[in-house]
């Protein structure tokens, strides 16, 4: 267990150098789906902040009873219910936004983000590694979120959280809000992600 | 074969331990813990959420009758609308009906009505006054059409063209300016979604024009109709 | 270790003996003179009397898109060449090709910055990311054109017509295909064929398509396979549903003369990096567009598919060529 990473350093990782979508590639349906608004995303990104600590510390608590075959089952489960709570929090209190997200919350079920994190992290590190993790590896994802929600939303509505910072007469690309320019911000923001990654490398 | 069962012999402790529910009690315990938790999150947000679906459609209610403004100026003034949710069927539809009651006196009337679309289907809140003559508003709850061109059916200005529209006509979409009594200016290379908004509002106050004046005019006798309160 | 290193040493020496074959990627030359930039040139000629004919009926609006294309397409080239270290590769001029190719797709009132984002996408996505000349999946100036059809696809949808006998006079009239899918109205054969009607720059005139294509397949820039293909199953299709019946105003001839049917299927089609390399291949692919966009047509939304049909068989070509590549004897 020496070779363990600290809190620490499990929570600056989960940031940049392996931030789960830019490094790890992973969590990639609601990245596509759900960043054609800032707001958007931020809820996405807070609900898999609440339910990916909610599962560390669960699981980081329960993790000496866990037997190899059955740990599977447990993560999903646990995944499962507090997804469920997420989505009954957002119907009652923030109707308009669940309404927008769609399926994409109960999604968060298989997002492989929180099931790789249990996995690597909270299975077999203590609760405060495994919340930090969480904490980090969220932060990471709400800033990839972030920065595709922000491009998609500039140029395909010239607003940015709702506000205009655009003049009025931008011609509006819909094509960034459509599935398309999902693909196409997030194809050419990781492209320029590897491109500094190699540059400082070499 | 033989070798596996001398391999487990047959004691007691290892049976009992391999058994499949032992093994799983963690599983089984965190499962009725969880499936506890969500049924408590269930009872108590489920009243909540049910609002919220209700509440979309009511809050358009008195807008859409009485106008955007006048209507914040009555919310302003502390004045409430009464709004009562009713089931009519007319033709083969059952359409879901508002009616909105203002001092005890018929407001206005708002339809829920929905149909096929460019892209899927629109559903949207027709307003109209009580004697049911002329449309007092339109608003679009739900739709999938083309962004940057269908969708453009949600926008306020062009909702405003269906405002004091006669009932009686049959609205047309034309794609030139609109000059006629029942003619709708069709959104530039949207001339399907915006059809398809005209045909429903067309069909569903066919339907309900008669049966909701029948209804204004003998409002003093008891509603026949089925008065469902949710 | 002495060992290891004239191991090495005779494994250089082998290569050294054999005769290297070095396959570079497409378009493949056959013969010497027949490079990419004769080619190139060639398409670049053959789209004379289309664009003639669309400076004709547009005027000034197709100078000006034309012009805006060919600007951002070069520039555009030139600065992603110059970011990854290639040889400039302007004077191959495919990159004038896509532009010219690219503006004569697009309505002639479309606002500039439709053509300067449609080029920037088109060179840039389209094909520098791809590794440039040759290495493209897709067709670059349908990449383009398909970005800017769903971003800005008010401005695409409705465009306006210089009516060349009042010479000032723009009235906005839907395209033949918009005018007969939304209001049913059938537009005269004549009409279709010269050219005299809406759309984008370069698809209007049939007869201008028809001899730039016959000139690209004459020389074999073009390989006549695709484009007769593609005919023929629009022929097929439309024959089919003429004979079906709802003696519908809008008959298989009008299938074929409207819209950029006629364009795509000799300028569009025919790019060499982005069609099948065997005969068989190319028949195919154009049988495959033409199936496309008459089921584009006639069940889709939009009017038009050309644009769509290309882009779908340019994903299917490797497919094609691996299907259609002779085996080797005895295998």
């Amino acid at each position: 267990m020496a070779d363990q990473p600290t809190a620490f350093e499990r929570f600056t990782q989960g940031i940049l150098p392996e931030n789960p979508v830019y490094r790890q590639l992973l969590g990639l349906c609601p990245v596509l789906a759900v960043t054609n608004s800032v707001q958007g995303a931020m809820t996405m990104a807070g609900a898999v902040l609440f339910v990916l600590l909610c599962a560390n510390v669960i699981i980081s608590l329960i993790r000496d009873l866990l037997k190899p075959h059955l740990r599977i089952v447990i993560f999903t489960l646990t995944i499962a219910t507090f997804v469920t709570i997420v989505d009954r929090f957002l119907a009652a209190y923030m109707y308009q936004m669940s309404k927008n997200l769609g399926p994409y919350i109960p999604l968060i079920i298989v997002n492989c983000i929180i099931i790789c994190r249990c996995e690597v992290c909270a299975s077999k590190q203590s609760v405060f590694t495994a919340a930090s993790d969480a904490v980090g590896q969220s932060l990471g994802f709400a800033l990839a979120l972030a920065s595709i929600a922000s491009v998609r939303e500039i140029l395909g509505t010239g607003m940015f959280f709702g506000f205009r910072v655009l003049p009025e007469m931008w011609p509006d690309w819909v094509i960034m809000v459509l599935p398309p320019g999902a693909f196409l911000t997030f194809g050419l923001l990781l492209g320029a992600v590897n491109w500094v990654a190699a540059r400082k490398k070499g | 074969m033989t070798t596996t069962t001398q391999e487990t012999p047959g004691s007691g402790k290892n049976r009992w331990t391999n058994f499949f529910i032992v093994q799983a009690w963690l599983v089984l315990l965190l499962a009725s813990f969880f499936g506890a938790a969500l049924a408590g999150i269930q009872l108590t947000l489920a009243p909540k959420i049910e609002a919220n679906k209700l509440n979309e459609t009511l809050e358009k209610v008195p807008e859409l009758i009485l106008g955007a403004d006048a209507a914040r100026a009555s919310k302003d003034s502390g004045q409430q609308m009464e709004i009562n949710r009713q089931y009519m069927t007319a033709g083969t539809k059952t359409y879901s009906v508002f009616k909105a009651e203002k001092d005890n006196q018929t407001a206005g009337w708002v339809v829920k009505a929905s149909g096929q679309g460019y892209a899927d289907k629109i559903e949207l809140l027709v307003g109209v006054d009580e004697t049911v003559n002329t449309i007092t508003g339109l608003f679009v709850l739900d739709q999938k059409e083309t962004p940057g061109l269908g969708n453009k059916i949600m926008e306020p200005d062009w909702r405003r063209q269906f405002v004091s529209k006669p009932t009686h006509l049959l609205l047309t979409a034309v794609k030139t300016k609109a000059d006629g009594p029942g003619e709708i200016s069709a959104i530039t290379g949207a001339t399907i979604s915006s059809k398809a908004v005209c045909d429903i509002v067309n069909q569903s106050l066919n339907n309900l024009r008669q049966p909701l004046a029948k209804a204004a005019s003998d409002k003093k006798k008891p509603s026949e109709k089925q008065q469902e309160k949710n | 270790m002495s060992e290891t290193t004239s191991e090495k040493q005779s494994a250089n020496d082998a290569t050294r003996d054999v005769p290297v074959i070095q396959v570079g990627h497409s378009p493949h030359i056959a013969n010497v003179s027949f490079t990419s930039r004769r080619m190139m040139i060639d398409v670049l000629i053959a789209l004379l009397p289309v664009a003639a004919m669309s400076i004709y009926i547009f005027q000034l609006y197709a100078v000006k898109q034309m012009a805006i294309c060919l600007a951002a397409c070069l520039l555009t080239e030139a600065v992603f060449v110059k970011m990854r270290n290639h040889s400039f590769s302007l004077t191959d001029c495919s990159a004038a090709v896509t532009a010219v190719i690219l503006g004569l797709s697009l309505p002639a009132t479309a606002p500039w910055y439709v053509g300067v984002i449609a080029s920037v996408v088109a060179i840039g996505i389209g094909k520098v990311i791809f590794g440039g000349i040759g290495m493209n999946l897709f067709n670059p100036a349908m990449v383009g054109r398909a970005f800017v059809m769903i971003a800005f696809a008010g401005v695409m949808a409705a465009s306006g017509y210089e009516s060349m006998h009042t010479g000032i006079d723009a009235i906005t009239q839907a395209t033949p295909l918009n005018a007969f899918k939304q209001m049913g109205i059938s537009t005269s054969l004549k009409d279709l064929f010269f050219g005299f009607t809406n759309g984008s720059l370069g698809e209007t005139s049939a007869l201008a398509c028809l001899i730039g294509g016959a000139y690209l397949c004459i020389r074999r820039t073009a390989s006549w396979e695709i484009p007769a293909g593609l005919i023929a199953v629009v022929l097929i299709m439309g024959g089919l549903a003429d004979i079906m019946g709802n003696a519908s105003d809008w008959t298989v001839i009008h299938h074929l003369f409207s819209g950029s049917l006629l364009f795509g299927a000799f300028f569009i089609a025919t790019d060499p990096v982005s069609s099948p390399i065997t005969a068989k291949g190319k028949f195919i692919f154009g049988a495959g567009i033409g199936f496309f966009i008459m089921i584009l047509r006639f069940f889709s939304g939009y009017p038009e598919g050309v644009m769509f049909a290309v882009l779908l068989m340019n994903a299917v070509t490797p497919l094609i060529n691996r299907w259609t590549i002779p085996k080797v004897m005895g295998e």
